[in-house]
């Protein structure tokens, strides 16, 4: 059974939305000049010239292959195809905006963004559906333009998409985010037991954010109510999705609760240099009394060797698309250092450090090729819950060809 | 921690219910202020436009506007008629557009914007240093790449600058074409990089934008800056201004006129400033640099006539 609050509350903004769309101004005013503007640079884009109406339609394809040097455990060469998504976005009566994006890349349809906002009181926007939970920069940043192929370790803490509404405001150095949320739309709902929620909310300061040159810092915390079953679980693999070995695995924590997040990130940008920086942590409330808390950090940095520069995009704080400089692309030298540690008293989820060396060539705008090198040192703990061997220290080879448009 | 009960929770939600039911209901008033703009990206400039139109509109309920309006449109002759018509109340363009706009449609300069933070640019043509061009003159029988037909800096001006130079100016469809020996061939290439990097190629001789474009690197990396030479730079103008149609009601003019003067000492305005093309200010202008403005009108028939 779904919970009821969340099914209450889509059902109510999605009644007063709907009822009160057909009084939009739009269109009622006939405009001998209204035509469409059509683009296809990346995906393919058609406005109305007045602007209040688009429709986007986009995608993404992310091809990988990992080699591992193994070291006491089979992680499995081989390749996939990361993501398979097709995106659609668009504006709708001028002050309605959607997302719908479907990943197809373990074969079957997997619902990411799918979400309606409105954009009527700058600087608000008021969104329902199924999006990302304001935390962590790293997590809302589009896997598109992150450095490294795959999310540092503590991102297994970040809560990542689910369905609920949120508001987002931005000021000129500021911006608030915060929601309520149900569960995951891809969680499995078979039980009968009440749905879990949460809230999460996000602020950020960026105290200069100009073109080549920004600072960004930002604060997130959420709190989560676990459904009925009473159960969590951390688990993640190394820095590379292609194994199934997820090293760090705390088991399924029963008579749990809820879970208290708290986030904190930073970044600086300047010129072709920047750096990114993240520490999170999650405490779980236990019915044992117990508090069990885990958390992870991790550092980066970056430099463009054809001297582009990270863009971060202060509305939104988050990072966005990298535009070569030159017809011959952008090439990208990066390093991280990430550490997650899920040991916490009688809780023995191991603990794991990951150093990546990275090097991305953008070949133009859409395309972008990517070597990711990743040294592992898991501790004696990090034995996927007694599956496979502690202590392991692989290293990883990575690549990934990506286009999105 | 936070644990809500059911009250707490339904009265939470119906907060979010009231929140969008209020704001649609409190816009389907037909009083409306309509910003135009001439756009081939009105994806782009919609976002830029709309939280500077929700602003104004929110400070002229007293006088009985309580929507706004967008409307964007691909030439300056429909701008133009829209503005004659009486359709669209406010525009925000750059010095060619205005005295166009002034000429056909009798709109008015409100105030000066500082579009990007600057009050004033400049054209400034360029070539490779190692090329064959080393002033204007050198052009005849070269290719100079342009942006596009609407453009102020990276159009009408030099245009207006080889005319004067007592050279014709031939429009090319590819840089690939060769102009004839005794003219000046140019072609239009749409953005800023693409002057730069034809320049740089040696596909063109030379190339002519904005200054403000040269110190930019997204226009022009600084790889080819080092190997490019500014052969002119020509007088500066207006960045940017504000027009009102002529017979707007004066009452909604004086207050736009306020509320745009005193925007950069409101700190709700910041963000508002910033999406708007991160304009800085907005100023008064004084009636000769207002005339100087319309006076661009002859140039750009000048040049149109030329051709």
């Amino acid at each position: 059974m779904k919970t009821l609050y969340v099914l209450l509350s889509l059902a109510t903004i999605s009644t007063s939305v709907a009822l009160a769309a057909p009084e939009m101004p739009a269109g009622d005013t006939p405009d001998p000049y209204r035509d469409l503007v059509i683009k296809t640079e990346g995906g393919l884009e058609v406005t109305t010239t007045d602007g209040e109406f688009s429709l986007e339609l986009g995608g993404r394809i992310l091809a990988d292959a990992a080699i591992y040097d193994e070291d006491k455990n089979a992680l499995g060469n081989g390749s996939e195809l990361r993501d398979l998504r097709l995106d659609l976005e668009g504006r709708l009566y001028a002050d309605f905006i959607y997302e719908f994006s479907v990943d197809f890349a373990d074969g079957e349809a997997d619902v990411k963004d799918a979400w309606f906002a409105y954009d009527a009181v700058y600087p608000w926007k008021f969104s329902v559906g199924h999006f990302k939970e304001p935390f962590s920069l790293e997590e809302l940043t589009s896997k598109r333009y992150l450095t490294f192929m795959e999310r540092a370790l503590p991102n297994e803490l970040a809560p990542g998409r689910s369905i609920g509404i949120g508001a987002h405001w931005s000021g000129q150095r500021v911006t608030f985010a915060a929601g309520f949320f149900g569960d995951d739309y891809n969680d499995d709902a078979d039980d009968e037991g009440d749905e879990g929620w949460g809230i999460s909310s996000r602020l950020t300061f960026a105290p200069w954010a100009e073109e080549r040159s920004a600072l960004h810092l930002g604060v997130a915390a959420g709190f989560r109510r676990l459904d009925d079953e009473e159960e969590v679980r951390f688990d993640t693999r190394p820095e590379s999705h292609i194994t199934d070995i997820r090293y760090l695995d705390t088991g399924k924590l029963e008579q749990s609760r809820s879970i208290a997040l708290l986030g904190l990130e930073g970044a600086w940008v300047t010129g072709p240099f920047s750096l990114q920086g993240e520490w999170m942590q999650a405490k779980v409330e236990r019915d044992t009394g117990t508090e069990p808390t885990f958390d992870g950090w991790y550092l980066q940095a970056s430099w463009f060797l054809t001297g582009e520069s990270r863009r971060y995009k202060q509305d939104a704080a988050k990072f966005g698309r990298i535009r070569p400089l030159s017809e011959h692309g952008a090439l990208e030298a990066a390093a991280r250092f990430s550490s997650l540690d899920l040991n916490d008293g009688e809780i023995e989820g191991g603990s794991s450090d990951n150093l990546t060396l990275g090097l991305n060539w953008y070949i133009n705008r859409q395309i972008r090729l990517m070597a990711n090198a990743i040294f592992v040192d898991n501790d004696r703990f990090a034995d996927a819950d007694g599956d496979v061997e502690a202590e392991d220290e692989p290293t990883i080879i990575q690549l990934r060809a990506q286009v999105d448009f | 921690m936070f644990a809500p009960g059911k009250t707490t929770l339904l009265l939470v939600l119906s907060l979010f219910w009231l929140m969008p039911a209020w704001v649609v209901a409190s816009s389907s008033d037909p009083h409306t202020l309509v910003i135009g703009k001439i756009s081939h990206n009105p994806k782009k400039h919609y976002r830029y436009l709309k939280p500077m139109l929700i602003y104004a509109v929110d400070k002229m309920r007293d006088l009985g506007i309580r929507r706004g309006k967008i409307r964007m449109v691909k030439s300056k002759e429909q701008l133009a008629d829209l503005v004659a018509r009486g359709e669209v109340d406010w525009v925000t363009e750059t010095p060619i557009a205005a005295a166009y706009l002034h000429e056909m449609s009798g709109a008015e300069i409100l105030l000066r914007k500082w579009k990007k933070g600057m009050p004033e640019y400049h054209t400034v043509f360029f070539s490779r240093t190692d090329g064959p061009v080393k002033r204007l003159e050198d052009l005849k029988g070269k290719i100079i790449a342009l942006e596009d037909p609407a453009s102020t800096t990276a159009y009408y001006l030099p245009l207006n600058a080889i005319l004067q130079k007592g050279m014709m100016p031939v429009r090319l469809k590819s840089f690939r074409e060769k102009p004839p020996p005794d003219k000046v061939g140019f072609v239009f290439v749409r953005e800023e990089i693409n002057i730069a990097t034809l320049v740089h190629k040696g596909l063109v001789e030379a190339g002519a934008f904005s200054n403000l474009d040269w110190s930019k690197d997204d226009h022009l990396p600084s790889q080819y800056r080092r190997e490019f030479s500014i052969i002119q730079r020509l007088p500066s103008v207006i960045r940017a201004v504000e027009l009102v149609r002529r017979d707007l009601d004066p009452a909604v003019r004086e207050r736009l006129e306020e509320i745009l003067l005193k925007a950069e000492d409101d700190p709700k305005a910041a963000a508002v400033l910033n999406a708007y093309q991160k304009t800085r200010r907005f100023d008064k202008l004084s009636r000769d640099q207002k005339q100087s403005i319309y006076d661009m009108y002859a140039i750009m028939e000048f040049v149109d006539q030329s051709l």
